[in-house]
């Protein structure tokens, strides 16, 4: 009853087009958007000012949970367009999200390089020589991140004319590994320190700080500012819901037809004219794009410093392919379900297992949760392959098919 | 009898001796013939008997060994399936082979794909394609305009998306498909899977639509549907129809002209009748009878 179709009939087929075939829908959109972008930063303010909330808890909330969740539905949104919708399996993910890290790390330095002479005493002296100027905006690195990201993506997807399936998975997956290589090894990747960890300097945008901190002359003072993390969760939301729109315009147009016909009858996606080769690459690059923007998006605002071979492994890859599959393949609502459960599920353990230990008297340390959480994802991911193999996005549609039929299924 | 005063265009199709081998097996060998534009025109043969592969080879799939192909007056080179969706040759499949995860919609609309171009392409293919080195420079960035125009939904293409969707439903209203619109393919029953797979074809709007057993597995009601489909397309839209039918009663009725093959070779060639009261063909299809009815009952 509070879930119908009927009476809502379209006039044009520009309307009947839309986006969204239910007004429900699009209103729980509009819904969700405000949540996230007014209920949210305004409430957790409040509850802040209001005593009812410690301000570190605000930050562990954002810093440590939303901004990590939007990284990952970036990345899920990515993988879903190569594997969900144009069925090219990829395990190197986590490496395209390297990739962009990196890119963004290294366009905001500048693109040093090193020359290295020997002084009057005849001493080696090395000096980082920058080539462009230092990019300070983080959408703009981020977007960079994205197209160098494409380009490699589109590289390591050359294999995919030929091979196919597992082969590919194998492919891939050799990709991952050579770039996580790439990362701890290319010196010129981290600027040559020794430990080969990248940390981002200080960003601003629209004069806000984003990362590191800014010290001013207030009132023939010094104060410090540090980055709000406001700040950063509203702009990593603005870029995800942005893209977000992009890839649904994408897969609901042509370009995603012809991705979903290469994925489920490539010969006769052929005979109707599409080029496998370069709608495969496509896919590859828009893929990659996500990706990259990801990962710069995990190195700009969530991580701020990281060691590339260890943020970007390939636990990471998997993860982002349970995202995938338990969120649902080929679906864009699919990729946020996903994302938020494989993000949420851990702290949740995290939070509750201790707790729930300690009420029987039994000690559940670190280990055992993260044990718990292998357990669960693998007991979901086989169930969610043999089951529902459309993931949480179809669950949510059948849902939706039984309201719709509520209170008289038949 | 039906087709008593039908008069054809030009050739559209010219096959000259070809042979096609897959390693030593021979599955076409030294076949020509001619297809007019307008007809409708039938290949028969026992199973086995090299048909599917013959559409193969006419729309890319195969490339035979030896012997040519005149497509439209020109010679063709050796081309991909997709170049020959481009020159404007459609199919469909002795087995459906619809896009199972979309709707008979999307179906649909996917063969519109060729017909489907941005501005910024349009107008490369008006005025930049035949410069020199221009036409080179200007590509990639022509290409880009478009998919941003794409990826936003928004202006030029969503007229675009708009005229293809008018497009697609009158194919849609055409086949008498329109309440399973939305319904995803694979949940169809296989007759009107078939349907939407001519659909998909008829969307491209070929020039020579190749249909490969269209009526297989079909009851008597859907076979009559299907014949009727055939023939309106023909008439309609004058579109050159080449099928593949085992049905030697629904080849009779629609075809203009057929072509019998048999063990890959051809063995007889003419109109209906003619064929029909051919000594080898007789002995062809008498003498895998026996074997065919042990197969399908
Ligand atoms: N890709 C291939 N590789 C090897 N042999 C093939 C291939 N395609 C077809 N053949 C062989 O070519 C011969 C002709 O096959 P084809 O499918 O063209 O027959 P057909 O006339 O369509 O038969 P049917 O009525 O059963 O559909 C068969 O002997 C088949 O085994
Ligand atoms: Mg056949």
């Amino acid at each position: 009853m509070f879930y119908r179709e009927a009476g809502q009939f379209y006039t044009s087929y520009a309307k009947d087009q839309g986006i969204f075939q239910l007004r429900q829908d699009k209103y729980g959109l509009w819904g969700i958007l405000f949540i996230a972008f007014i209920v949210v930063p305004v409430g957790l303010y409040l509850l802040v000012q209001g005593g009812l909330m410690a301000a570190s808890t605000k930050d562990y909330l954002y810093n440590s949970i939303f901004l990590l969740l939007l990284v990952n539905s970036m990345a899920a949104l990515g993988l879903n367009i190569l594997t969900g919708y144009c069925g090219q399996i990829s395990l190197g993910t986590a490496a395209f999200m390297g990739v962009g890290a990196f890119t963004a790390f290294k366009f905001s330095t500048g693109l040093n390089y090193r020359i290295q002479h020997e002084d009057d005493a005849g001493e080696l002296v090395s000096q980082l020589v920058p080539l462009l100027p230092a990019i300070d905006n983080p959408i703009l690195l981020v977007l960079i991140a994205g197209f160098v990201t494409a380009i490699v993506g589109v590289i390591f997807g050359l294999p995919s004319l030929r091979i196919k399936g597992f082969y590919l998975a194998v492919a891939t997956l050799a990709a991952q590994f050579f770039l996580v290589w790439c990362f701890s090894r290319v010196e010129w990747l981290y600027d040559y320190v020794s430990s080969s960890t990248i940390q981002i300097p200080p960003l601003k945008l629209f004069g806000l700080v984003v990362t590191g901190s800014e010290t001013v002359m207030r009132d023939g003072q010094a104060v410090t500012i540090y980055p709000a993390a406001e700040t950063k969760y509203l702009i990593c939301l603005s870029l995800v819901v942005f893209f977000a729109f992009i890839a649904k315009n994408m897969v609901r147009g042509r370009i995603g037809r012809a991705w979903m016909a290469i994925r489920d009858m490539d010969i006769a996606a052929q005979l109707i004219g599409i080029r496998p080769l370069a709608t495969k690459l496509l896919a590859f690059a828009v893929s990659s794009f996500f990706c990259g923007m990801a990962g710069a998006m995990s190195l700009i605002f969530y991580l701020g410093a990281l060691e590339g071979a260890e943020a970007f492994n390939i636990n990471e890859s998997f993860s982002v392919l349970f995202m995938v599959i338990i969120g649902g393949l080929g679906s864009i609502t699919g990729s946020f379900l996903g994302a938020a459960f494989i993000t949420l599920i851990p702290i949740f353990l995290v939070v509750s297992l201790p707790w729930l230990g300690g009420q029987f008297g039994i000690p559940v340390d670190a280990a055992v949760v993260e044990h718990f959480q292998f357990m669960i994802f693998g007991a979901l991911i086989i169930i969610f392959l043999i089951m529902e193999p459309l993931g949480l996005a179809r669950l949510w549609q059948i849902g939706k098919e039984r309201l719709r039929q509520w209170p008289f299924p038949y | 009898m039906k087709h008593a005063e039908r008069t054809f265009g030009d050739t559209l199709l010219k096959v000259d001796n070809i042979t096609l081998r897959f390693g030593g097996v021979k599955a076409i060998t030294d076949v020509s013939f001619e297809i007019r534009e307008k007809q409708i025109f039938a290949i028969i043969g026992p199973n086995g008997a090299g048909k599917t592969s013959m559409l193969n080879v006419i729309n890319g799939f195969y490339h035979p060994q030896e012997g040519t192909i005149t497509y439209k007056g020109n010679p063709r080179h050796q081309m991909k399936p997709h170049e020959a969706a481009e020159t404007g040759i459609a199919r469909t499949f002795q087995n459906v082979a619809l896009f199972r995860g979309m709707s008979t919609l999307d179906n649909v609309m996917t063969g519109r794909l060729l017909k489907m171009s941005g501005p910024s392409m349009r107008y490369y293919h008006n005025k930049l394609a035949n410069m020199p080195v221009i036409n080179y420079l200007t590509y990639p960035a022509m290409w880009f305009g478009d998919f941003l125009l794409d990826s936003l939904y928004w202006g030029p293409y969503q007229k675009e998306e708009v005229a293809h969707r008018k497009a697609a439903e009158e194919v849609i209203d055409f086949l008498e498909i329109q309440s399973i619109r939305r319904t995803p393919v694979g949940r169809l029953p296989y007759g009107l899977q078939k349907r939407v797979e001519l659909g998909r074809a008829l969307a491209m709007e070929p020039d020579l639509l190749l249909l490969d057993e269209p009526m297989a597995g079909m009851n008597l009601e859907e076979k009559e549907d299907m014949c009727r489909f055939v023939i309106d397309v023909n008439d309609e839209f004058g579109t050159t129809i080449a099928l593949i039918e085992h049905d030697m009663g629904v080849v009779m009725d629609i075809s203009d002209h057929v072509v019998v093959l048999n063990y890959g070779r051809k063995i007889s060639e003419g109109t209906p009748a003619v064929v029909q009261a051919d000594q080898d063909v007789i002995d062809a299809y008498l003498g895998v009878a026996h074997e065919e009815d042990l197969i399908e009952t």
